[in-house]
C-alpha cells in the first residue's frame, strides 16, 4: 500500500513538469509567471528555504520545556 | 442580541432541554441574520452621539454568516460540556463579536470589543490549570493595552471629526492608535504573542471559539477602516511567512495551528490591505473559509486531547487507525488550509495571491507563495505525526458523537465550497465577481507546488521531526520587560516606600510631640537634654531607667495658652485693619 502511494506520487511528480510546458498561466503579471513549471522551483526551493530557515531559527529560540518557570 | 441574552438562561436549563437550546439560538439567529435588509436600525441617542448597533451591508452580512455558522457547529461540538459557565462565556463571546461586526459606531464597537476580549478569557480559564491561568492573564493584559489604544484612538478620532460613525480611516495619529488597537486582535507582527500564548491553553471545546472570532472581527473591522492601505498588505504578507516559519518549530499541536491562525490571518490582511475589490473579496473569502477548516483543525486537536490527554506531537502518532473520523476530518481541514485544489482553501487563497500580482506587488505575491508551501510542509507534518507516525504505545477511542458530527458536517463546508465556489462567490461584498479558480493554469501550479514541496519533506521529514522544548517568540522580551517592572516594585521602589514611611512616621511623631505642648517648643530641646542626663545620672545611680519623658512634668498653666490665643488673635486683627 505504502509502495503504491509512494509510486503514484513520483508519477505525478515526473509527469507535471512537462505539463507545465503545455499549459501558459492566464494572466501574466510577473515575468517568472511565463517561465513555464516555475511553481516546481518555488515548490522545492522554497520549502528547502523554509527547512532550513526553521533549523536556524531554532538554534536561536529552542529552550527547554521549563524555560520561563 | 440573542446571543446575549440567550447567556442568561442557560444557568437556568437542564440536561436535554439545555442542549436543544443551545442549538436553537443559533439557528435563530442565523434565520433573524437571512431577514436583515442594507441599511441602519436599533439607533439610540446617547449624549449627544448616535449609537448604531445594526448597520447592515454585503461585508457586515457574510462575516455574520458565518460567525453563526460556525457558532452552531461550535456548540454542537461542546454539547457535552456540563459547565454552564464554559457555555455563557461562548454564548457571550458570539454575541459581543456580532455585536462588533453590526456596529455602525466607534462607542458600541469599542464597547462589544471589550466583552469579547473578557468573555474569551474564561474559555482559557475553564481549563483550570495553571499554565492555563497565567496565559488567561497575559492575554487579558494584552487586550487590555490594545483595548486602551483603541479607545485612545477613538477619543481623539470624536474630538478631531465630531462624528463617531465607523468610516475608512487614514494615517492621522488617532488612526494609527486605532490600527494598533485593530492590530492587536489581528496578530500583527510583533503584538500576535496573547495568541500562541493562549489558544493552546484553552479548554478543548474553547479553543475552537477563540480560533474563530477574535482574529476574523479584527480582519472584518480592517477592512472596513483600513482597506487599500499598502502598510496592512505588508504586514499581511510579513504575517503569513512568519506564522509558518514559527509552526514549523512547534510540537504542541495546538500551539502549531495558532502559528498558522497569525499565518493564514495575514493573507486576510494582505487582501484587505491590497484594497481593490479581487483584495477586499479574497480577504472575506478567506474569512469565511479559514473559519471552517481552522475550527474543524481545532476540534480534531482538541478531540485527540479529549480522549487521549495527548498535546504534544511527539506523544502521538499511529492514531488514525483508532479514530478514523477524527483523523479524516483532519486530512480534509490540513489539505483546505494549504489550499489543495477541490477545497476551499485553495479558492480564496488563489483570489488573494491573484489580488496582489493584480496590484503589482511582487513581493508580496512571493511571501504568499512562500507562506503556501510552508503551510503544506505543516500540515503534511502535523498529520503524519499525529495520525500516520508509527507509535505502539498508543490506545485511543473515538471522540463522542455530538463532537464526530460537528467534525463531519464542518469538513463537508470545506469541500463544499472547495467544489461549489459559487455558493461563497454569491455572498461576498463586491460583485460581479471575475475570478475562477479551476483554470488549468492555476490548479496545475498549485499541484506542482505541493508536489514539489512533499518530496522535501519526504528527504527532511527527520529535519522537521517536532522536539520537546519551548520555542521563544516576542514574548522573551514581554515577559523579561514584565519581570523587570516587578523586580522594580519588590526591591528598589518597595525599600524607598519603606524609608518614606519610616521618616514620615519619625516627623508625624515630632509634631505629635510639639502640637501636645507648643509652648514648650523652645524649651523642649533644654528639656530632653535635663531629661537625658538625669536619665544617664540616675542609671549611674543604680535608679531605674524606666521612666520616660512625661510631658504633664513640664506644661504650663492653662492660662499661658489663653495669653498665647489673645495675643495671636490681636495680632491678626492689626494685620486686618492696617491692610
Amino acid at each position: 500500500m505504502k509502495k503504491t502511494l509512494k509510486r503514484i506520487f513520483y508519477l505525478f511528480l515526473i509527469l507535471c513538469i512537462p505539463a507545465g510546458f503545455l499549459i501558459e498561466h492566464e494572466h501574466a503579471v510577473f515575468f517568472w509567471h511565463k517561465i513555464p513549471s516555475i511553481d516546481v522551483v518555488f515548490g522545492f526551493l522554497g520549502a528547502m528555504l523554509l527547512i532550513g530557515g526553521a533549523r536556524l531559527l531554532a538554534h536561536l529560540v529552542h529552550k527547554e520545556e521549563d524555560f520561563y518557570d | 442580541m440573542l446571543f446575549i441574552l440567550g447567556a442568561v438562561l442557560i444557568p437556568l436549563l437542564k440536561g436535554r432541554t439545555k442542549q436543544i437550546y443551545l442549538l436553537v439560538i443559533p439557528v435563530l439567529a442565523f434565520l433573524d441574520i437571512l431577514q436583515l435588509e442594507a441599511g441602519t436600525s436599533w439607533v439610540y441617542h446617547f449624549l449627544g452621539y448616535e449609537l448604531i448597533f445594526c448597520q447592515v451591508d454585503r461585508l457586515s452580512l457574510v462575516v455574520g454568516y458565518i460567525f453563526v455558522i460556525i457558532g452552531f457547529l461550535a456548540l454542537l461540538y461542546s454539547l457535552h460540556i456540563e459547565e454552564d459557565g464554559q457555555h455563557v462565556a461562548a454564548f457571550l463571546y458570539v454575541g459581543s463579536s456580532l455585536g462588533v461586526v453590526f456596529a455602525g459606531d466607534y462607542f458600541s464597537l469599542f464597547a462589544f470589543w471589550e466583552v469579547m476580549a473578557v468573555s474569551s478569557v474564561f474559555l482559557v480559564w475553564y481549563q483550570k490549570e495553571k499554565r492555563s491561568l497565567d496565559a488567561g492573564f497575559r492575554y487579558l493584559i494584552m487586550h487590555i493595552i490594545g483595548g486602551c489604544s483603541l479607545l485612545a484612538g477613538i477619543i481623539i478620532y470624536v474630538v478631531n471629526t465630531g462624528s463617531i460613525a465607523v468610516t475608512h480611516l487614514g494615517t492621522s495619529p488617532a488612526d494609527i492608535f486605532i490600527l494598533i488597537g485593530f492590530g492587536l486582535n489581528t496578530a500583527f507582527i510583533p503584538i500576535h504573542t496573547w495568541l500562541p500564548d493562549a489558544y493552546p491553553e484553552g479548554t478543548v471545546t474553547g479553543s475552537v471559539f477563540m480560533s474563530v472570532y477574535t482574529t476574523k472581527t479584527g480582519v472584518y473591522v480592517l477592512a472596513r477602516c483600513f482597506a487599500g492601505m499598502p502598510l496592512v498588505a505588508y504586514m499581511g504578507g510579513i504575517m503569513t511567512v512568519y506564522g509558518v516559519l514559527f509552526a514549523l518549530l512547534q510540537n504542541d499541536a495546538r500551539r502549531l495551528l495558532s502559528y498558522h491562525i497569525v499565518s493564514q490571518v495575514g493573507y486576510m490582511v494582505a487582501g484587505v490591505g491590497v484594497g481593490t475589490e479581487l483584495g477586499v473579496n479574497g480577504g472575506i473569502a478567506h474569512v469565511f473559509n479559514h473559519i471552517l477548516y481552522k475550527a474543524l483543525l481545532f476540534m480534531c486537536m482538541g478531540s485527540v486531547l479529549y480522549m487521549t490527554g495527548k498535546r504534544k506531537l511527539t506523544d502521538m502518532g499511529g492514531l488514525a487507525k483508532y479514530m478514523p473520523v477524527t483523523a479524516a476530518a483532519c486530512v480534509v481541514a490540513s489539505l483546505s488550509i494549504a489550499g489543495a485544489p477541490g477545497f476551499n482553501g485553495y479558492v480564496s487563497k488563489g483570489m488573494v495571491i491573484a489580488s496582489a500580482a493584480q496590484q503589482h506587488m511582487p513581493i508580496l505575491e512571493l511571501m504568499m507563495v512562500l507562506a503556501a508551501v510552508g503551510t503544506f510542509l505543516s500540515f503534511v507534518k502535523l498529520s503524519y505525526f499525529a495520525f500516520f507516525a508509527p507509535n505502539e504505545e498508543i490506545r485511543a477511542k473515538e471522540s463522542p458523537l455530538n463532537m464526530q458530527l460537528a467534525m463531519l458536517m464542518t469538513a463537508f463546508l470545506c469541500v463544499l465550497i472547495g467544489v461549489y465556489p459559487e455558493v461563497l462567490f454569491r455572498v461576498l461584498p463586491f460583485q460581479p465577481i471575475h475570478y475562477h479558480p479551476y483554470t488549468p493554469g492555476h490548479v496545475l501550479g498549485t499541484v506542482q507546488l505541493f508536489l514539489l514541496a512533499g518530496l522535501a519533506f519526504m528527504v527532511a521529514k527527520d529535519m522537521l521531526a517536532p522536539h520537546r522544548g519551548t520555542v521563544l517568540d516576542f514574548d522573551y522580551f514581554y515577559r523579561m520587560g514584565g519581570r523587570g517592572i516587578v523586580w522594580v516594585c519588590v526591591v528598589p521602589l518597595s525599600n524607598m516606600r519603606f524609608r518614606l514611611q519610616t521618616s514620615s512616621s519619625r516627623t508625624i511623631d515630632v509634631i505629635t510631640r510639639i502640637a501636645k505642648n507648643p509652648i514648650m517648643l523652645l524649651e523642649i530641646p533644654i528639656a530632653y537634654a535635663y531629661f537625658r542626663i538625669t536619665q544617664g545620672l540616675r542609671y549611674i545611680g543604680g535608679y531605674s531607667s524606666s521612666e520616660m519623658y512625661n510631658e504633664n512634668l513640664y506644661r504650663r498653666p492653662i492660662g499661658v495658652g489663653v495669653l498665647v490665643a489673645i495675643i495671636i488673635l490681636f495680632a491678626l486683627a492689626l494685620i486686618y485693619f492696617i491692610l
